[in-house]
Order: structure tokens, then C-alpha cells, then sequence
């Protein structure tokens, strides 16, 4: 009786934020953010500065919530940020020649490699963090040489409305966002994928025993993945209005922090898509606070990396762990 | 006789107060022998070694050393000064180091001059404590070129020497503890191995555990046999003649007054066969193994460990694969390299009694039923999970069940083992599946849980479900089977009704 009582009035006490400190955490994390930039800098929250936060993380949290699937299968998915930068500069290249066709087509490569990176972890057995690791440098390649390192400008003008057409006082971008987060959060609680993808990172060998063909549900994720980045880079470019080769090059640890630290933890089979966003929203409006401030890119990635470690401390379950490599 | 080299007197040892792992256990070890020390899977061995070395410490008991009472050593290097000393069963060798590197591998602080290791000297020390102990390879090999027996000499050698160097009388005959030493060896180097280790009898004394029967009786001295944590027998194979069957009997146990028959009439049984094996042969762990499952009845594959038992319901249930023979569902043939989800969609269920291995600990109950029974719970135009419905799918369960837990959302970790296992076979009685597989189903559940769970798997086999067994308790076999299945050494040898099973077991 003592034990029912407990689960169904859980009070506001000090054991019950321990036991919850994977939810309220980011939480208390974003107001904090919040009202810090908000003391050093009081036009954080004026209209404008939430239009730069909004575009800050709109296509970050597309992109993040893809890897929130592959991290929750207990794998790792390096290539996010390369897979963004090709699709969004194919979008560029190629938007005078096949005009909006270039949206599908870039999905469509992403996509492609996604199962790549899929088949190289599910049937050749080469751990994800150096297949990804592998694709994405393989990625990288293939955007030099199909941008040969020009800055290249967007001149498509129904492109770019895909992202900045201003719809309620907000830029479109975040309804695909929003969107995207919440088809992603339905994905993951409500669909046999979801329950299986959470089967696969919680119990690799009883997901085996139970009605799932591992394999093919690993290449899935990963391409699910990178359609996600795929749909990011197109969205990102609609929204900058043009790049090169080096734009996403230092997404990979902020994107990496912001799934860890809304509480998805590396050993898999825990959190989902929608502790992501606010994961999202700590990173992102940490980065663009720190700019705001004219706060240089040398601390911002000292931030990220400390924050990536300190939340990978805090959510993976050292227990269930028995060697690290 | 011999002097008493080691005795360890009335051992107890209980984990987190509940479980007893060892109840009031002594053996001894004299000068020079070989003994045995024998049991199933969860019998206590382990522990016992565990204890000798100072892994673990007992709760009570003494231990004496040339009759010398001392007390229990607290980590393994204490061990080793008393001269015991260990070579676990897998692991134990770093490929790529040399020989002589490995022999004194946390040792070399013996072997420092003005911070340099001197190496020539160690390379004389190996050379001449393999020539002492006959153990014939290079001492500039690579560890990994080596064949596994050679190994295993190497870390026996290794153990030897550590007990020498760390003793504090230079002159105590090591005590050195095999803990299933020819695991992972052939049948060739495993003679090999034994016929180094009883020209090694004159260096030191052997505690050697197994559970392979022909083994032990061949190349052991005396022998003591361990059950539920219990000593329930010891014996001396210079005064006894004894035979393989008495002594496996002596380690699974008589326990006739438990042997009463449950399955009642079996005229419903059916003659339709809904799994044929022809020949089935997995080379190095069976052999020309073929039955006939019908419908609605059970076979039971029983046997010591590593008869092989295990590794022919892992086949079937697609985990391994085989070499050579046929397996066939009805008119299907199930090929070697299918995985446990194709095996499934075909209606073959596999459950295991390990709950690690077969739920989610992190999921709710109502998720670990439903996760093999999805499209019952999905909605019929979009295939979303109807929370509803899964929710009452797991209440039905529970309630038939009588899984004791505050709700369905209760997550697993927090039941109890027995009640882990309800959840595991609940998730079976659901989905129904023609051929259920039963590994081990109550390895580790106390008796009041164990009888629910074969009324359960009874109550299955009765609406025309298939059941294959194989477990470490003879008791279950008799509750369940309708044909039991003698394994030994990969091969069937003999078939046994219920009945005649009884009448083997409890004489």
C-alpha cells in the first residue's frame, strides 16, 4: 500500500528530483541559460533575439533528433554534420540546372549513404563510430569536389521561402522543426519502430529473441538518420542563403552534446527524441547567446566539450557497463 | 596416505544474506594429488575457488595449511604467499607477449637492477622452470603461436612460479586451482594436457574443477562432488570402483520422492510432426542428432553440461548454426544461418530462463509482453500501439498469471526473480507460438514459482503447443516431457519415456 501511495502522489521532495534528474535536469538547465544571458544581456529575450535563437536551432534540432534514434540504439552517427554540408551544398549547385528538384535528390543521397553507414555496422561489423567516422570523411570528400571549395550563393528565391517565410511572427523554419521534433517524438513512443529501436539499444540479444530482424532494423535507424540530416542541410541552406565546404565543421560535438545532455544516453535503450529538444535548446541558445556576447569560438567549443563530457557522466548507467574501450 | 596439504573446514558463504552459495563445505587437498572437485552449473564451485584465492571471504569456516590453522587470505597475492594459486578457465593468456614476458608478468619488480629489467636473467629463470616442469616451447615465442594446450601449461607454469616467488617458505608446494581447464580445448590437446599436468604431480598439488565426467574420472585422484552448495559426497578412486553413471547421478542428484507424474492422459496427443530433425550434426558439439516433435508434446534433451543439450536447442532455436543434417518445421526447411526472428515468423519461440537474456529490465511489464505480440495491440488503419490495449493485454496476463506487482507499468527490475519469469512466460502464452523452446525455464526461481511456471507451460502444452527442454534439474523433465533424450558426448543415446526415466533417476 506504502509502495502505491508513493507512485501515484510522487511529492516535490528531494528524492524524487534524484530519481528524476534526467527530465527536471535540462530543465532547470534552460532556465538557468536563460536567465543568465538575460542578466549579462537584456536583449536576449526581446523579439529579435528570439528570431536568432529560433533560426540558431531549427535546423540543429532536425539533424539532432535523426541521431537521437541512433544513439538510442546504443551506435553513434559521426556523419551528421558532413551528410548536412553535402546536401545543402547540392542544393546550391544544382538548383539552376533541375530547379526544386534538388530536394528530393539530395535527400535522396543522404539517404544513400545513411544505408551505408547502416549495412557497415549491421553486416560488416565495423563498430559505428569509425564506419561513421569513415563515411563521413568519405562525405566530406565528395562536397570539395563537387564545390571545389567556392562560396557559392542561393539565388532561388521559392528556395529560400522554403525556411523564411515569416508565418505568426515566426520564420517557417521552426514549424519544420517543431514538425519534424514532434513526428520524430510520435515515431519513437507511439510505433513498433520506436519500441523497437528502443529494444535494440536496451537489449541487443533479447531484441534478437523477440520478432526483430536487428540487422535490417539497424540500417533503419541509420537511414532515418540520414534523411534527417539530409532535410537539415536543405533547410539550412534555404535559410543562409548560401555556404561552402566549410560550413557544419564543428557541429559534431554540440550536436553530440545537446542529444547527451537532454538525457539520451551513449549505452542506448534510454531517452528519446523528445528529451532532445531540450538538449537543443541548452546548446543552441548557449551558442548563440556566447555570439551575441561577440564571445570568440575557442570558448564556445571548450563549453561544448565540457558539457558533452559532464552530461555523458551523468546519464550513461555505469552498472550495466562492464568494459569501455 | 598423504599429509594434508590444504583443508578448508565448514564453509558458509551467503550472497546479500538470501541466496546460500555454500552451506557447511569442506575438502582437502594432500601433497602431490590431483583432486577433483565437481557439480552443475550453480552448484557452488566457484565460490568455493573464489574463497581459496581470496577473492571472495566466507562468512564462517576455517582453513588450515599443513594442518596449521590460518586465516582466510583477503586478496590473491595474500594467496599466493600462502602458495594457492589460480588459472581461470578463459582469458588468462596475453597473445601478444613472449613467454618469458608472460611467465613473469607482475613479478618483474623480482627482476629490477638500477631501474633496467634484465631480461637475459629472466630468459635463463623461464628456460630453466619450463625444463623443470616439462613444458616443451621457446621462451622467445609469441604467446599466440603457441597451441592452447601449451598455453595453458605456460599458465600453469606461470602460477607455479608466482606461488615461489611470493611464498614466504621458499619450499611449500604450490597449490594450483584449474578452473575447467580443457574448456576450450580438442579432444587431442586436452590428452595432452593431461598427460603434462600428471608428470607436473611431483611440483605441486592440483584443485581441478570440471564438470566433464570421463575426465575427471580418468586423471583425478579423489574427487568431491558439490550440489546446491552442499558437499553431498566424496570419493576415493584408489578404494572405490565407480562408474560415469554413478557419478553423474551423484552430482544431478536422487531425489525419487519428488519424481510424481503430472501430464495425465496423453491419448489427445496428436500424430501430426511439427519439427523433424534428420542427422543434425554441429562438429565439436553433436552428432547424428534426429527426432520427430508431434504436436502437443514435449521432448526433453537431458544430459551433464557440455554434453551438448544446450548447443542443440541453441541451433534450433537459430542462435547457432549447423553443419550438416536437416531440420525441418512441417513442410519448411529451417536452414543453419536463419536468425531467432525468422525462426519465430515460422512459429518457433525461444525462451530462456536467464530473464537478463530475455526481457528488457528497464521496461514496464505491459512492454515486455507486448513486444512479441505488436500487432495484436496496433490500430487497424494506422498502425499506431494502442496504449489501452497493450495495457489490458498485460493486466489479463498478470491477473491469469498471478504476477505480484503494483501494476503493469511497474518496471522489471524491481519484481522478484520468480515473478521476472511469470513476465517471461506470459509473453509466450500470448503470442502462442507452435514450437516453444525451453532453455533452462526456472535456472535460478524458488520452488513455489517454479511449480506455477510448469503449470503454466502444462496448461500451454495441453492447447496443442510443442515444447523442446533442456534444463540442469532432472525434476522438470519428468513434469513435462512425454519422450526424454539421453545426451553424452554430442550424441543421443538412449530414449526414454517418463515412466522408465523415473525408474532410471531414482535408482
Amino acid at each position: 500500500m506504502m509502495r502505491k501511495k508513493l507512485m501515484t502522489k510522487p511529492g516535490l521532495s528531494l528524492e524524487w528530483l534524484g530519481s528524476n534528474m534526467t527530465t527536471v535536469g535540462p530543465i532547470i538547465f534552460v532556465i538557468a541559460v536563460v536567465a543568465i544571458f538575460q542578466v549579462i544581456n537584456p536583449s536576449f529575450l526581446k523579439y529579435r533575439g528570439i528570431i536568432t535563437l529560433v533560426y540558431s536551432m531549427s535546423y540543429f534540432l532536425i539533424a539532432a533528433c535523426g541521431l537521437t534514434f541512433v544513439i538510442m540504439t546504443g551506435s553513434f552517427d559521426f556523419s551528421v554534420p558532413n551528410m548536412l554540408k553535402l546536401s545543402a551544398l547540392i542544393c546550391v549547385l544544382y538548383i539552376e540546372k533541375i530547379g526544386l528538384l534538388v530536394i528530393p535528390l539530395a535527400l535522396l543521397v543522404c539517404l544513400g549513404f545513411g544505408f551505408i553507414n547502416g549495412l557497415l555496422l549491421a553486416k560488416f561489423k565495423v563498430p559505428s563510430f569509425l564506419a561513421t567516422l569513415g563515411v563521413s570523411i568519405v562525405v566530406d570528400g565528395i562536397a570539395w569536389y563537387l564545390s571545389k571549395g567556392h562560396l557559392r550563393i542561393m539565388q532561388d528565391e521559392t528556395f529560400r521561402s522554403l525556411a523564411t517565410t515569416f508565418i505568426a511572427g515566426f520564420p517557417s523554419i521552426l514549424y519544420w522543426g517543431m514538425g519534424v521534433w514532434i513526428l520524430s517524438t510520435f515515431l519513437a513512443l507511439c510505433t513498433v519502430f520506436g519500441r523497437r529501436t528502443y529494444a535494440v539499444g536496451g537489449n541487443l540479444e533479447g531484441a534478437g529473441l523477440s520478432d526483430i530482424n536487428i540487422a535490417w532494423h539497424r540500417i533503419k535507424v541509420f537511414m532515418l538518420s540520414g534523411f534527417l540530416s539530409g532535410l537539415a542541410g536543405v533547410l539550412y541552406m534555404s535559410q543562409m542563403g548560401g555556404g561552402s565546404v566549410k560550413i557544419a565543421a564543428d557541429m559534431a560535438i554540440p550536436l553530440f552534446a545537446s542529444v547527451v545532455a537532454g538525457g539520451t544516453a551513449l549505452t542506448g535503450g534510454v531517452g528519446g527524441p523528445h528529451r532532445t529538444l531540450m538538449g537543443v535548446i541548452i546548446i543552441t541558445w548557449i551558442q548563440a547567446g556566447m555570439s551575441m556576447l561577440a564571445i570568440g569560438n575557442d570558448v564556445q567549443m571548450l563549453t561544448f566539450g565540457l558539457i558533452a563530457i559532464g552530461m555523458s557522466i551523468a546519464t550513461i548507467d555505469r552498472k550495466r557497463i562492464k568494459i569501455v574501450k | 596416505m598423504n599429509d594434508k596439504l590444504l583443508e578448508v573446514k565448514e564453509v558458509y558463504k551467503t550472497f546479500d544474506g538470501v541466496v546460500h552459495a555454500l552451506k557447511c563445505v569442506s575438502i582437502e587437498a594432500c601433497e602431490n594429488e590431483i583432486v577433483g572437485v565437481v557439480g552443475e552449473n550453480g552448484a557452488g564451485k566457484s565460490t568455493l575457488m573464489k574463497i581459496l584465492v581470496g577473492v571472495y571471504s566466507p562468512d564462517k569456516g576455517e582453513m588450515y595449511h599443513k594442518g596449521k590453522m590460518i586465516p582466510f587470505p583477503r586478496t590473491p597475492k595474500e594467496a599466493a604467499k600462502r602458495g594457492i594459486s589460480i588459472v581461470y578457465q578463459e582469458n588468462g593468456v596475453i597473445p601478444w607477449l613472449k613467454v618469458y614476458q608472460f611467465l613473469f608478468l607482475g613479478h618483474e619488480d623480482k627482476y629490477i637492477k638500477y631501474m633496467k629489467l634484465q631480461t637475459v636473467r629472466m630468459k635463463e629463470k623461464a628456460c630453466e622452470i619450463l625444463e623443470e616442469l616439462h613444458v616443451a616451447c621457446e621462451v622467445e615465442a609469441f604467446m599466440h603461436e603457441l597451441p592452447l594446450s601449451t598455453q595453458k601449461m605456460v599458465e600453469i607454469a606461470r602460477a607455479i612460479l608466482g606461488v615461489r616467488l611470493e611464498s614466504e617458505d621458499g619450499d611449500t608446494t604450490p597449490i594450483i586451482i584449474l578452473d575447467e581447464p580443457t574448456a576450450p580445448l580438442t579432444d587431442d590437446e586436452c590428452k595432452e594436457l593431461f598427460r603434462d599436468l600428471l608428470k607436473m604431480k611431483k611440483n605441486a598439488s592440483f584443485i581441478f574443477i570440471s564438470h566433464i565426467i570421463p575426465e575427471v574420472m580418468e586423471f583425478t585422484d579423489r574427487v568431491h562432488v558439490l550440489r546446491d552448495g552442499n558437499l553431498v559426497a566424496k570419493y576415493d578412486f584408489s578404494k572405490e570402483k565407480m562408474t560415469e553413471e554413478d557419478l553423474f547421478r551423484a552430482i544431478v542428484g536422487r531425489k525419487s520422492s519428488e519424481y510424481i507424474s503430472r501430464s495425465e492422459d496423453r491419448g489427445a496427443a496428436d500424430e501430426e510432426v511439427v519439427l523433424a530433425a534428420k542427422n543434425l550434426t554441429k562438429s565439436g558439439h553433436f552428432y547424428d542428432v534426429s527426432f520427430d516433435l508431434h504436436k502437443g508434446t514435449c521432448i526433453g534433451f537431458f544430459g551433464p553440461t557440455g554434453s551438448g543439450k544446450s548447443k542443440i536447442i541453441r541451433t534450433i532455436a537459430g542462435l547457432m548454426n549447423y553443419d550438416e543434417g536437416e531440420l525441418k518445421a512441417r513442410d519448411q526447411e529451417l536452414k543453419g544461418d536463419e536468425l531467432p526472428h525468422v525462426r519465430l515468423t515460422r512459429g518457433i519461440g525461444y525462451f530462456s530462463g536467464e530473464t537478463g537474456k530475455e526481457l528488457f529490465l528497464n521496461w514496464s511489464i505491459a512492454k515486455n509482453i507486448s513486444i512479441i505480440n505488436m500487432e495484436k495491440i496496433l490500430g487497424k488503419l494506422i498502425p499506431v500501439i494502442h496504449f489501452n490495449a497493450e495495457r489490458k493485454m498485460a493486466e489479463n496476463i498478470v491477473q491469469k498469471l498471478e504476477i505480484k506487482a503494483p501494476s503493469v507499468g511497474t518496471d522489471c527490475y524491481s519484481l522478484s526473480g520468480g515473478n521476472k519469469q511469470k513476465v517471461s512466460v506470459g509473453k509466450w502464452l500470448e503470442r502462442n507460438p507452435d514450437i516453444l523452446l525451453l532453455d533452462d525455464p526456472t535456472i535460478g526461481i524458488d520452488v513455489g514459482a517454479r511449480e506455477d511456471i510448469y503449470e503454466v507451460l502444462l496448461e500451454m502444452k495441453k492447447k496443442g503447443i510443442s515444447m523442446i527442454l533442456v534444463s540442469d534439474e532432472p525434476k522438470e523433465y519428468s513434469i513435462l516431457c512425454d519422450k526424454i533424450m539421453f545426451v553424452m558426448d554430442g550424441r543421443i543415446q538412449k530414449v526414454l519415456g517418463p515412466e522408465e526415466f523415473r525408474k532410471v533417476m531414482s535408482t
